[in-house]
């Protein structure tokens, strides 16, 4: 019953950000009085007003890149994904963080508050503008958008961090685990995906930065990790319900648990395999497939993860291996896995390619292999999700600063917040974050990426700045 | 209010959870018990949150506690609350303003679980977690889920990655290269259409399907691909878990593609031995309890199931699997379910006579007499040594179901205990003992049915089974039995005149069924006799010869 009645709360604030959005697309486009605008705005406040009624007052407040409807958070809906997007961008386009709607809203009030939400835009200075035009009404106030606290993002990092550890030092206990015979829990991999899933909803570039740093010596593990937590992102961008991701988590988190076949000599080899190694490491899905299925009984999480287990090196049009005949689709998870799966290790030093692959390369390369290896549609959502410059991409801005990707936008892909470790003036300096979609007071960006380079390649160590 | 007021509430209030739970264990959802006992928790709950934001309980090993008091004391093992939550890392449990009376339910219902005896999958925090409640928070340590040798895992990982530094000059060197050459001229956006996304929703809706089938799939590429005599039985023991599982879900056409690649691989001489040695393996134990057991409950659970899938399955099965058919045949409950199996056990008994008739010794009188069916049904002479014993069963019904399967199947060997069950006491047994012998249509056969029919005691017996002895007779269309009959209806006593025209009757209906055309006018004689049952069976008999009616 609390199901049902907690995804009726959030369809109705889902509806409502969505509603919100087609009043400011309709109101760019068409006169406050078009039946368009108005009928969107009556709908609107059809949504709103029953809440302020019952709560006296709605408070509707962006914080990173969610939406906040009285302190609860949003969560994004696939059907309006584009159009919480567009909200997002405009919001932080006239730097509004909130808006509070007091008393019942007339649609009067509603065409005043669009009217100055447009020529905001318009303006070198939009927040001023809204609040100005919002000023003399009673039942809509305004407030700038909030930027995180230093201290504040600080400690959730640590959270992070530890949650991020905890998840490896978790895969590696199973492996040793599987390794040795011994039984092993997979409801404490359940728990820790679901602390993951947490984070990715509330934090997802903390936990997304995590992953950026690849100088471990237990990769494999690492890399498990890695592969969940990118799956998760990416299918929390997908829409996927918390359930789902958690399920989606663990079998990328046992992707290549197939792996433990492998001697370590061989995975860890400083130079490329030759052929009797690559045999060995082709089957390691094949492996995995055994591994999985030998964990507990034979349920829906084990059957899909062996499924995932053996597809994640198949590839979208089946041309990698294990071969098979008569093979009809990939699982949708297997198709995600594999792009996760793919990035993380072109990135990486240890696996396939011995030279890693900086993060916009690595994208690029995906790119190339769009409806080959990869599902071309999940891969839209996953360079959408990292982002064209993924955190701990190494970049020159125009500003002749150099920097380290520190965080994705979510709306502004090609504008992420960079951490500056070289000012113009050429000095190595304890950076500060720089948000890429700040702009002057012409509504001109103050920086851009100009450039990309290989941070391995300079033996630019990113744990230094990302942990 | 003063504190301790708060503390005996908080106490009460937990006291009151500890009811609720142990009354939710015992009733339904839809009892009036459970549903006033959810209703007075949350009036506690909600009436303490009136004047408090929260109620945040402190859970320790073995205690409970609201604002540093403890509230609640157990040393148990056994029916501990603080234990319970304690051991998956719950810390801390805290109801919020604003607590919904569905939100209790849910807590309670889980409170309520049974997690040393119910096969549940997940802990308690999880399943906390799965219910996103809005006011209900709870802490959890964490610490939990590591091995104790890997506490300290965060700290040596960080160290050895930090371990080596940012190379200065590196660092320099990069911006120095930045600096000079071409800035990037195109960058790679992909924007999202509403095309992608309603490509996507498509995608999502149907994500909690996979196909369960890639499993077999999956499981007979790595069996191709397996060099070693170690991994062929590994595989094969993970198949044998598939077609399990497979039929554990009433996945029968799974089980059946299974078992086809499995043949596949029998008959392909590219396989080696060993592989196919496995795969018989496998075939014999579709055939097992293990999964026969399952097939007879996913039957019984009256889920729809397409007969042909079924018939395909049991003909893919070996004559292992009779004993398992046989054993669970007397527990099926549905009809539809009895039918099935009894159609496979006419299928697979082919394969092994012998060991289906086991089934004859079963102590339930129904599964003799199915047993008994299928042995008709399947037609080999070689199960009469087995039914011959059946025709002393104790239940009449199992003894009239031999009777019949051994009229059907014939032989020399049956004729004896026929004639012998023509004095049975039973008048149903000595009809169906009757007919057998007609169906085994032969000059033996004749002769005792005509001898039986002639006994002076045979006269006593009811019409009814006199009649389906002449019924019999006139099976045998020949001079004799026509003879014999006419000479019958012609019969004319003093002494038991009654009986006598009973006989005479049965004569004349015989004849009708014989069908012959030279005794018509001897019937028409009888048409108008003074005796009515005589006059009506002589008319009918005419109008069959007749009319062929």
């Amino acid at each position: 019953m609390a199901n049902k009645e907690t995804a009726k709360v959030h369809k109705n604030s889902q509806d409502i950000i969505n509603q919100l959005s087609v009043i400011l697309r309709n109101a760019q486009v068409h006169d406050p009085n078009n039946v368009a605008v108005i009928t969107a705005i009556e709908k609107f406040l059809s949504l709103i007003n029953p809440l302020i009624e019952s709560e006296r007052s709605l408070t509707l407040e962006l914080i990173g890149e969610f939406f906040y409807l009285d302190g609860t958070r949003i969560r994004y809906m696939l059907e309006y994904l584009l159009n919480f997007d567009f909200l997002v961008r405009e919001f932080k386009k006239r730097e509004i963080g909130t808006i509070i709607f007091k008393d019942i809203i007339k649609s009067d009030d509603i065409k005043k508050f669009l009217k100055a939400f447009i020529v905001a835009g318009f303006s070198d200075t939009p927040y001023e503008k809204v609040s100005e035009g919002v000023e003399e009404s009673r039942s809509i106030e305004i407030h700038r958008l909030k930027k995180i606290k230093e201290g504040e993002e600080a400690d959730v990092r640590k959270v992070i961090k530890k949650t991020y550890f905890k998840a490896v030092s978790y895969t590696k206990g199973v492996m040793k685990k599987i390794k040795s015979g011994e039984k092993i829990n997979i409801k404490k991999a359940k728990r820790i995906v679901e602390t993951m899933v947490d984070h990715i909803l509330e934090e997802e570039q903390l936990l997304l930065s995590m992953t950026a740093i690849k100088n471990y010596d237990d990769y494999t593990y690492h890399h498990s990790v890695n592969v969940s937590v990118l799956s998760v992102a990416l299918g929390q961008r997908l829409g996927l319900s918390k359930k789902a991701l958690t399920e989606l988590g663990i079998m990328a988190l046992f992707h290549d648990i197939g792996k433990i076949e492998i001697p370590q000599e061989v995975l860890n080899k400083p130079t490329s395999f030759n052929d009797d190694e690559w045999k060995l490491i082709r089957k390691h899905p094949i492996w995995g497939v055994k591994a999985i299925l030998k964990l507990k009984g034979f349920d829906d999480t084990t059957i899909r993860a062996s499924i995932v287990a053996f597809e994640h090196h198949m590839n979208y049009d089946f041309s990698g291996y294990p071969p098979t005949k008569k093979y009809k689709e990939l699982d949708f998870y297997s198709r995600i896995v594999t792009l996760s799966d793919q990035y993380d290790a072109m990135t990486s030093s240890r696996v396939y390619s011995r030279i890693p692959i900086p993060p916009d390369k690595a994208l690029s390369i995906m790119m190339e292999r769009s409806g080959t290896q990869l599902d071309p549609l999940l891969l839209k959502f996953f360079i959408n999700m990292v982002g064209v410059f993924p955190i701990g991409s190494l970049v020159m801005l125009n500003t002749k600063e150099l920097g380290i990707v520190y965080e994705s936008d979510v709306v502004f892909v090609d504008r992420p917040r960079v951490l500056i470790i070289i000012d113009n003036k050429g000095k190595r300096v304890q950076g500060s974050v720089v948000s890429l979609t700040e702009k002057d007071e012409k509504g001109n960006y103050l920086r851009t990426i100009e450039k990309t380079l290989d941070p391995t390649k300079y033996k630019i160590n990113l744990a230094e700045y990302l942990l | 209010m003063e504190l301790s007021e708060d503390i005996k509430e908080a106490k009460d209030i937990l006291q009151n959870l500890i009811k609720a739970k142990k009354t939710i264990r015992m009733y339904p959802s839809n009892n009036p018990i459970y549903m006033k006992t959810i209703e007075e928790s949350y009036e506690k709950v909600n009436s303490f949150l009136a004047y408090k934001d929260k109620l945040a309980l402190n859970i320790r090993h073995n205690s409970i506690l609201y604002d540093s008091e403890q509230i609640y004391y157990n040393t148990e093992k056994e029916d501990n609350l603080a234990l319970f939550f304690f051991k998956d890392g719950l810390r801390e449990i805290t109801f919020k303003k604003g607590l919904t009376l569905e939100e209790l339910e849910e807590f309670l219902k889980i409170m309520a679980m049974d997690f040393d005896r119910e096969e549940i999958e997940d802990d308690i925090v999880t399943l906390l977690w799965e219910k996103d409640f809005q006011n209900i928070q709870y802490v959890v340590d964490e610490a939990v889920l590591i091995d104790a040798d890997e506490e300290d895992y965060e700290a040596k990982a960080e160290e050895e990655a930090m371990e080596e530094a940012s190379d200065p000059e590196g660092l320099m060197k990069a911006y120095t290269d930045a600096s000079e050459g071409e800035a990037l001229t195109s960058m790679s956006i992909m924007p999202i259409t509403d095309k992608d996304l309603k490509m996507l929703v498509r995608e999502v809706e149907r994500i909690s399907f996979y196909d369960i089938e890639k499993l077999s799939i999956i499981l007979f590429e790595t069996l191709y691909q397996s060099e070693e005599k170690g991994d062929i039985e590994d595989t094969f023991i993970l198949l044998k878990e598939a077609v399990k599982c497979y039929m554990k879900h009433g996945y029968i056409q799974m089980v059946v593609n299974t078992m086809k690649k499995a043949k596949e691989i029998l008959e392909d001489p590219l396989f080696s031995e060993d592989i196919k040695k496995y795969m018989r393996m496998l075939l014999l134990y579709a055939g097992s309890e293990e999964i026969i057991g399952p097939v007879a409950e996913f039957l019984d659970s009256g889920v729809d199931t397409e007969e042909s899938v079924f018939i395909d399955f049991v003909e893919l099965l070996d004559k292992n699997a009779i004993t398992p058919m046989v054993k669970h045949l007397g527990d099926l409950k549905t009809i539809h379910s009895r039918k099935n199996f009894i159609e496979a056990l006419v299928i697979l008994g082919k394969k092994d006579i012998q060991t289906l008739a086991r089934g004859l010794e079963d102590h339930r009188w129904f599964v003799v007499r199915n047993i008994i069916y299928i042995l008709r049904k399947i037609g080999d002479k070689r199960a009469i040594e087995y039914l011959l014993r059946t025709i002393r069963h104790g239940d009449i019904r199992v003894r009239k179901e031999a009777i019949k399967a051994i009229g059907e199947l014939g032989g020399r060997e049956v004729i004896q205990s026929l004639k012998e069950c023509l004095d049975d006491r039973d008048v149903q047994v000595r009809i169906a003992s009757a007919k057998a012998l007609g169906k085994l249509g032969s000059d033996v056969a004749k002769r005792i049915i005509l001898d039986k029919i002639s006994d002076k005691k045979f006269g006593e017996r009811d019409f009814d089974e006199k009649k389906e002895f002449y019924e019999v007779l006139s099976r045998w269309k020949d001079e004799d039995i026509s003879n014999f009959l006419v000479k019958t209806l012609k019969k004319r006593t003093f002494f038991g005149r009654l009986r006598n025209y009973e006989n005479r009757a049965c004569a004349a209906f015989s004849l009708g069924l014989l069908g012959n055309k030279d005794v018509l006018s001897l019937l028409y004689k009888y048409k108008n006799s003074g005796n009515k049952l005589l006059r009506e069976y002589a008319y009918s008999a005419i109008k069959r010869i007749e009319y062929g009616k």
